[in-house]
């Protein structure tokens, strides 16, 4: 009943339904790409920032040194070439001849400079100062060249260079970077520029015509902020926004259900670079024992979670790698889901059921803990099947599922927690450093398991000074066989990515790169007779 | 209460509507164990989402559990969390009432004073507030709606008080050396119990609003526990594609509500001689 009424409000007006989005069409400049997020950027410096909501904009405006291409191998961005010396310790970027910012004045090394300066100085407190910090030395011996020095050879500096995004020295030398107003009116160098942004209501960005790499096709992209994603949807519905991020109802129940809906979306699926896990709380007990953990991990049964959680759309992992990369240890295989071993284990280390309420107990004490996860549908979902799991093997487990901003300061830069479900989104060089290394504990960084294990330090230590790709790729196998067996997390699923995108935006690689569906978006393009009346995309 | 009182508050066709819902959902709630065809914290992958059929009657949610097992089961949370928290504001409300309005001078400043503050924050962001501190669980809920909600009926005793003190049969228990806590225990509250009840059962409809307002913002009543109000919460994500994740929960709510109200209503006209003589 609830349901026709809300379709029926949102039926597209008649004309719309004679475009023929299946046609071909050439390539043609012009039009307004609609998207929607569900945060709305605090500032788009993304060194200070540090927001995915501000980095989806950002990336449209300013360029790094470097990016990775289709099949993610690194390319020029602002740079037209780069040399490694002979001691891997220094590495020189040529920048490309006659880069512009969007206002005209020339782009030279000593914007790189100064954008280097600026993300290691400790008034900036950029939360990814870290990588740039281990540069002993940088300087620029011409307008075009800018050069690198490290202590000692560092495999992830290359990667560290895509992700600085390059900011206009003659713009903010000078400025406090928490409170310039180039945050909210930035000038870059990328395929857009900022045109209006409404608080609370868009973020309009349109072709910046000096782009450094050539011109985009389509016209404007047009970003609202809608928080809710219900709300999302109902928009996607009634064709007021192109393309969306869907969850796995959405796509594989709702989508499908819906004729009007097919006739107009594409659907994307791909394999994200992020993994969801059940972490423990290494300080607390009885998770300081490894029989206790890897008895939980038995008594989870994962394939339930991807089959009623994800339906079916996510993957089961034993590396925290992207399964199918050359960093995912093929040979390891997930811990099965063995309710008699997980009991087993357990008894084995001292937890036996004395009072017969199916609850075990070790020292008089019953086995009970909190697991915390934030508002998060599929997270808080998987904790009720964990839950139930675990309640079979005789564990008493409550749910708590907490606002993100106070579960970040509450909980997890205090500690106070016992077992948190989480995910990790990766970056694309194996180094994993921060999150598994015995050194990043404190209070805001992402070691807060406490896990510490010497044998992982060492790995971690020496993955970073690797520079040969094989041994690189032996070390972080041998890291995730030694992180699987000592268990310190449950891998719960590698889910995939899923996007709705509206069938009048077309050029989409075909299939989906491994750099994912959003990979060469400049060359998308919007055919005129698919386009909206320009009063509606409003 | 005398009888011919609750049998001319139920000759109020309003109120009689109002009691009959009430004790239904009572009912079904109480014999939620017995009557619930699943358990309401059976998960099947295999059923998630399925629209109301035979089998499950009002359909499944996003964990296939079944919803009609939940609603009789959740409906327990949300009575109970309405009843035990309008008995603590109650309890709270009387005594700070007969205070203020037997006492009178410095400790009826003081209260009322109490009050006015109290009531000068918005309820629902200071209950907000004071759950984000607390862990969210059901006693946790019960007692923060019951200390944030008794203003009503500290006003209400006090004037009661305030105006039955006056009154001859009060003075004359007094003149004859009746100590306070006789004069308080017979003669006024016994007096003034009339508003206090109509207001309780209006509380116990605004109590169930409430829960069911935090446990819609995942600050109340925590999975996998059932309420009303997440079971609400859960279909929110797919209104236009599970329509009955939420008119189930919003029915029940409202039609709740509406007992409460209309017995609330009901019995404020037949207990209340200034109300009930025009009827």
């Amino acid at each position: 009943m609830l349901s026709l009424c809300l379709s029926a409000c949102n039926q597209p007006p008649p004309t719309k339904a004679t475009k023929d989005y299946a046609a071909r069409y050439p390539s043609v400049a012009g039009g307004t790409m609609i998207g929607a997020m569900t945060a709305e950027p605090s500032g788009l410096i993304y060194m200070v920032a540090g927001e995915s909501a501000s980095a989806a904009i950002a990336s449209n405006i300013f360029n790094a040194l470097l990016k990775y291409n289709a099949t993610l191998d690194l390319e020029g961005d602002l740079a037209e070439s780069w040399t490694i010396s002979d001691d891997q310790k220094t590495i020189t970027f040529k920048l490309k001849p006659n880069l512009t910012w969007a206002d005209g004045h020339p782009l030279t090394s000593a914007d790189v400079l100064f954008t280097w300066k600026l993300v290691i100085d400790e008034k900036t407190r950029s939360p990814y100062a870290s990588d740039y910090q281990l540069v002993k030395k940088a300087e620029t011996p011409d307008a075009f060249t800018f050069k690198v020095s490290y202590d000692q050879a560092y495999a992830p500096a290359l990667d560290s260079w895509s992700g600085l995004q390059i900011l206009p020295a003659h713009l903010l030398k000078g400025q406090d970077i928490h409170t310039t107003a180039f945050a909210r009116k930035p000038v870059g160098s990328n395929y857009y520029q900022l045109d209006v942004w409404k608080n609370g209501e868009n973020i309009q960005l349109s072709r910046n015509t000096k782009s450094v790499l050539g011109p985009a096709q389509i016209d404007k992209l047009i970003t609202r902020i809608i928080p809710d994603n219900s709300a999302q949807f109902l928009e996607l519905m009634a064709d007021n926004i192109d393309t969306m991020g869907l969850d796995p109802i959405k796509y594989s129940r709702i989508i499908p259900s819906r004729p009007e809906l097919q006739k107009n979306l594409n659907l994307y699926k791909e394999l994200g670079n992020s993994y969801t896990y059940m972490g423990f709380n290494l300080k607390h007990k009885p998770f300081d024992d490894i029989r206790v953990r890897k008895a939980i991990n038995y008594a989870i049964d994962k394939q339930e979670i991807i089959d009623g959680v994800y339906l079916g759309l996510g993957i089961n992992i034993a590396s925290p790698y992207k399964p199918g990369t050359r960093w995912s240890n093929a040979a390891l295989s997930p811990y099965p889901y063995d309710a008699q071993k997980a009991k087993a284990l357990l008894k084995e280390a001292g937890f036996i059921d004395t009072n017969s309420d199916g609850i075990l107990e070790r020292d008089g004490k019953p086995f009970a803990f909190e697991i915390i996860t934030n508002q998060n549908k599929e997270r808080e979902k998987s904790a009720v099947l964990i839950q139930r799991r675990l309640k079979d093997i005789g564990i008493d487990v409550k749910i708590r599922a907490i606002e993100w901003a106070s579960f970040i300061s509450r909980f997890i830069k205090t500690g106070d927690f016992d077992v948190v479900v989480l995910g990790w989104g990766l970056g694309l060089d194996p180094d994993q450093y921060s999150i598994w290394h015995s050194s990043q504990q404190a209070p805001g960084q992402f070691n807060f398991i406490g896990y510490n294990n010497p044998t992982i330090d060492k790995l971690l230590e020496q993955g970073r000074t690797e520079l040969d790709p094989d041994k690189r790729m032996n070390i972080y196998h041998e890291f995730a066989k030694v992180l699987l067996e000592d268990c310190p997390i449950v891998y719960l699923s590698a889910g995939y990515g899923l996007t709705a995108m509206h069938k009048r935006i077309q050029g989409i690689v075909d299939p989906i790169p491994p750099a994912g569906v959003g990979y060469d978006s400049h060359k998308w393009y919007i055919p005129e007779p698919l386009r909206r009346n320009e009063i509606s995309a409003q | 209460m005398r009888i011919d009182v609750i049998k001319k508050a139920l000759s109020n066709p309003l109120a009689l509507a109002g009691f009959i819902i009430i004790l239904t959902i009572f009912l079904l709630a109480m014999l939620a164990p017995v009557i619930s065809p699943y358990d309401p914290d059976e998960i099947n992958v295999k059923a998630i989402l399925l629209g109301p059929s035979w089998i499950h009657w009002m359909g499944t949610d996003g964990l296939g559990r079944d919803v009609l097992s939940r609603m009789l089961h959740g409906g327990r949370i949300s009575l109970l969390v309405g009843l035990v928290a309008v008995g603590i504001s109650t309890a709270i409300g009387i005594l700070l009432g007969a205070l203020a309005g037997y006492y009178r001078g410095w400790v009826d400043t003081l209260i009322m004073r109490l009050v006015d503050i109290m009531l000068s924050i918005p309820s629902f962001f200071l209950i907000l507030a004071v759950i984000a501190f607390l862990t969210p669980s059901i006693i946790n809920i019960m007692i923060v709606i019951g200390l944030t909600s008794w203003m009503g009926v500290t006003r209400l005793v006090r004037a009661e008080f305030l105006s039955l003190a006056e009154r001859e049969f009060v003075q004359a228990s007094r003149t004859l050396g009746a100590k306070d806590m006789r004069l308080i225990f017979t003669h006024l509250l016994p007096n003034s119990l009339t508003p206090i009840i109509v207001s309780a059962v209006l509380g116990v409809a605004s109590a169930v609003l409430m829960e069911s307002g935090l446990s819609f913002l995942g600050l109340g009543v925590q999975a996998p526990q059932s309420s009303w109000g997440n079971i609400l919460t859960d279909g929110k994500e797919y209104i236009q594609f599970a329509w009955w994740l939420s008119l189930y929960p919003g029915m029940a709510i409202l039609i709740t509500v509406l007992g409460y109200n209309l017995l609330g209503e009901g019995l404020r006209d037949a207990l209340d001689p200034r109300s009930g003589s025009n009827r």
